[in-house]
């Protein structure tokens, strides 16, 4: 057997792990900056005039920034760098092509640039952790066929004819992450930074939850499974723990992940039967999670006593086991009796960090401990800085997560109080402001674990200096022979890992089916979304305020759901309807209560005037005291923009809204007429402003909010 | 648009019993999955596992 000598490509990897760090630092340094927001609310920047846009530092446009720049910037490029390393040493060749290594490399950083010079400019499309607008949703297709395309180009040139289990993951990755991308971005253009989503309110609210829910499933969990199994084994210098449970583990995840998203809409308008669906993958998801963080954990047996003294397996000790603690906390979260003390507070903000800061940093830290004095042939600069990092950061997760669960069982249980008489016993705004010294603390979580990062910043770039890259690392193998002679009674699964093609075709069925059975249902029968005949599509200056309420990322703060329970049915109104949402494109639910839910603004209890609004968004502590609302005075000044209502009405019509032939042409007349009657009623409460400005437009949507459910209820009084 | 896919019937009978459905799909491949796993020969099962650890590696674990 001839054996062949052939070259390990180590820069692209320096280049994807030094992208890690260096973005892991900008995106936790963001969060802190968020975090801090919410403590001191006048600290929002929102009126830097940059040409004809408006540059929003405030919380509703840098938290989308800050949850994009670590899961697509940080753990993407930890993603990259990971696979980059592991699949040429697994399958002992170099990657296929350095040219399209290069592209997906440059071409990803370029999208991330482009998302953090989008974001805050307010260009959006409001789907959480899909808010990148169309045409920065095409690159990253184009940039994610490239790296799907170097990847099986790498596994058909390989010379080990199996595919170990880590490559079965980044399979998985692949294939679901370009479908759920894909599927959810489906969009229709209206400008070159505007689009509508295809799908309105429920159908929109279980594709984006699909996605939403899968994000974390394929793109902070499966790759960085991936990950575990090759570089803990490595780290630990013996093999996984059991190699029977990595199949049944690989097989069980993708195939219930992907039914899970509705557990993120449970009590919401979404068709029951689709919730329970949700809850019972969810909840059964538990079994093979846990079978991976045992597997991950079972790998340091007989090694524990290393774990005292390698850093490097402390961090993924601590990663492994974080995951442990989120994919337990996941499926008890799944449950309608949690979920309903859990959803919309800050035990899902708890939950996510657990999840993020813990097994994602936590793994990646430990990975780039291991591979940067490798591949630069040198010994880590200071191993005590290591360890300081360690400390500091674990001491930040547990800062960061435990403030948030008090604060979210608290704000859950306010919310719910009633008075021996009957009535709410606390205001929205107090279940806020009590939340004050937990947001405090838990900013001073993550500042530690930022701090921490910066450390390992130190030390990595220190590490580097002192040694050299071994750009091209030197390797042999021998050639895998033309044809293989399956031996007599080999198992099935066995031939299914040397065989990529039909084993991507397999995974993509398996994690096809979920999303088929809840969407498809969804979708064609009619009884799901019954139709309200008093609901009618927004008017025209309703449509452009809604736009700016995307813009601004009011969702971030504010739902738009009354679930139907007392405690919410008697604060807000009427619990919410599928029906209500038909014209919602896209949805407008939200997932955090950081201010009290919308849908009933513009009705009932809720409805303030036109007057207190335009004052609210002026200053909002001088409104409401104690808020932590930024203040959009800048909208007060700034003229709307109604060169493009023709454009979003006729969009609109192509997505099924009944608005009637030729009206794009009328649409900025009525809108017109609208904004004048605003301003005539702002008038006689004593505000003097023009009626082509954006707080107008707001206002409109604000009044309209709930306002067609409460004339249906009238009518059938 | 999606307009040829949306509302094609207008109710569904007994959609309750789709989780059931999804359920009873799940268990009989997990079932299926784990007889196979246990057919799996040892010696098979340990090569593989040691795939990442049998590599040519120049550079060996450094004394962290």
């Amino acid at each position: 057997m001839q054996v062949e000598k052939f070259y390990y490509d180590n820069k692209i990897v320096r280049n994807f792990a030094y992208a890690t760090i260096i973005w892991g630092a900008v995106g936790m340094l963001i969060g802190v900056w968020v975090a801090l927001l919410m403590v001191f609310p006048s600290w929002n920047v929102s009126n830097i005039t940059v040409g004809s846009e408006s540059l929003g530092l405030s919380f509703g446009r840098l938290r989308p920034l800050h949850t994009n720049a670590v899961i697509f910037a940080f753990v993407g490029n930890g993603i990259f760098m990971g696979v980059y390393y592991s699949l040429q040493r697994l399958l002992k060749t170099r990657m296929a092509s350095d040219l399209l290594s290069k592209i997906h490399f440059w071409g990803w950083q370029l999208i991330i640039v482009a998302a953090a010079v989008t974001l805050p400019l307010g260009i959006t499309t409001s789907k959480e952790y899909a808010e990148l607008e169309w045409p920065i949703d095409l690159a990253i297709t184009l940039i994610w066929v490239v790296f799907g395309w170097n990847m099986f180009w790498t596994i058909m040139k390989r010379r080990e004819r199996h595919l170990y289990v880590a490559i079965w993951f980044y399979i998985a990755t692949f294939v679901t992450v370009a479908v759920l991308h894909i599927v959810n971005s489906l969009a229709i253009p209206v400008s070159a930074f505007k689009s509508y989503s295809i799908y309105a309110g429920v159908q929109d609210a279980l594709v984006q939850w699909w996605y939403g829910h899968n994000a974390v499933a394929f793109f902070l969990t499966t790759p960085y499974l991936g990950l575990m199994y090759y570089f803990m084994p490595k780290a630990a210098n013996r093999p996984v723990y059991s190699y029977r449970l990595s199949i049944i583990h690989f097989w069980a995840l993708i195939f219930l992940y992907i039914w899970a998203g509705p557990h993120h809409l449970l009590y919401t308008a979404l068709p029951n039967w689709a919730q329970t669906l949700g809850i019972i993958f969810s909840f059964t998801l538990i079994f093979p999670s846990w079978g991976g963080m045992i597997n991950g954990l079972l790998t340091l047996r007989g090694a524990w006593d290393k774990v005292r003294e390698d850093v490097i397996l402390k961090f993924m000790v601590v990663a492994v086991t974080a995951y442990g603690m989120s994919t337990f906390e996941g499926p008890m979260l799944s449950l309608k009796n949690v979920n309903a003390i859990s959803h919309f507070t800050d035990w899902t903000i708890a939950h996510v960090h657990v999840g993020g800061l813990g097994w994602n940093g936590m793994l990646t830290f430990g990975i780039l401990y291991w591979l940067i004095p490798r591949i630069f042939r040198t010994e880590l600069y200071s191993k005590k800085l290591a360890n300081i990092h360690f400390w500091i950061g674990t001491l930040g997760i547990i800062f960061y997560a435990v403030p948030m669960y008090w604060a979210g069982f608290k704000q859950s249980l306010m919310w719910k109080e009633f008075t021996e008489a009957g009535q709410l016993k606390y205001q929205f705004l107090e279940t806020v402001t009590q939340l004050q010294p937990f947001f405090a603390l838990r900013a001073v979580g993550g500042t530690l674990f930022f701090i921490g990062s910066l450390i390992m910043v130190y030390n990595l770039f220190a590490t580097a200096k002192k040694g050299n890259l071994l750009a091209d690392e030197a390797a042999e193998a021998p050639a895998l022979e033309g044809a293989y002679h399956q031996h007599a009674g080999e198992h099935w699964h066995r031939q299914i890992e040397r065989k990529p093609i039909p084993f991507l075709v397999l995974t993509l069925i398996v994690i096809l089916i979920g999303g088929i059975v809840e969407m498809v249902p969804t979708f064609m029968i009619k009884s799901n979304i019954p139709t309200i005949s008093s609901v009618k599509p927004y008017t025209p200056l309703e449509l452009q305020g809604r736009d700016i309420y995307l813009r601004e990322g009011c969702y971030t703060c504010h739902s738009q759901m009354v679930r139907p329970f007392r405690s919410e049915t008697a604060r807000y109104g009427e619990y919410s309807k599928a029906g209500e949402f038909v014209y919602d494109h896209p949805f407008q639910w939200g997932s955090k209560r950081s201010g009290p839910d919308l849908a009933r603004e513009g009705t009932g209890n809720n409805k303030k005037t036109d007057s207190w609004h335009y004052n609210h968004f002026d200053d909002p502590q001088a409104v409401s005291t104690g808020t932590i609302m930024p203040s959009y005075s800048f909208m007060l000044d700034r003229d709307l923009d109604t060169a493009s209502t023709a454009g979003k009405i006729r969009a609109m019509q192509k997505l099924g809204v009944p608005y009637p032939e030729g009206y794009d042409l009328q649409a900025n007349g009525e809108l017109s007429a609208q904004a004048r009657e605003i301003a005539a009623n702002l008038k006689k409460d004593g505000i003097e402003t023009a009626p082509h400005k954006e707080v107008i437009a707001v206002i409109a949507y604000m009044q309209r909010l709930g306002k067609d459910i409460s004339q249906s209820q009238t009518a059938q009084k | 648009m999606l307009k040829f896919i949306r509302n094609h019937a207008d109710k569904i009978e007994n959609i309750d019993i789709f989780p059931l459905i999804g359920l009873v799909i799940f268990v009989v491949f997990f079932i299926l999955m784990l007889i196979h796993v246990k057919k799996m020969p040892h010696k098979e099962l340990s090569e593989l596992s040691h795939l990442p650890l049998d590599l040519q590696e120049p550079n060996q674990p450094l004394n962290l």
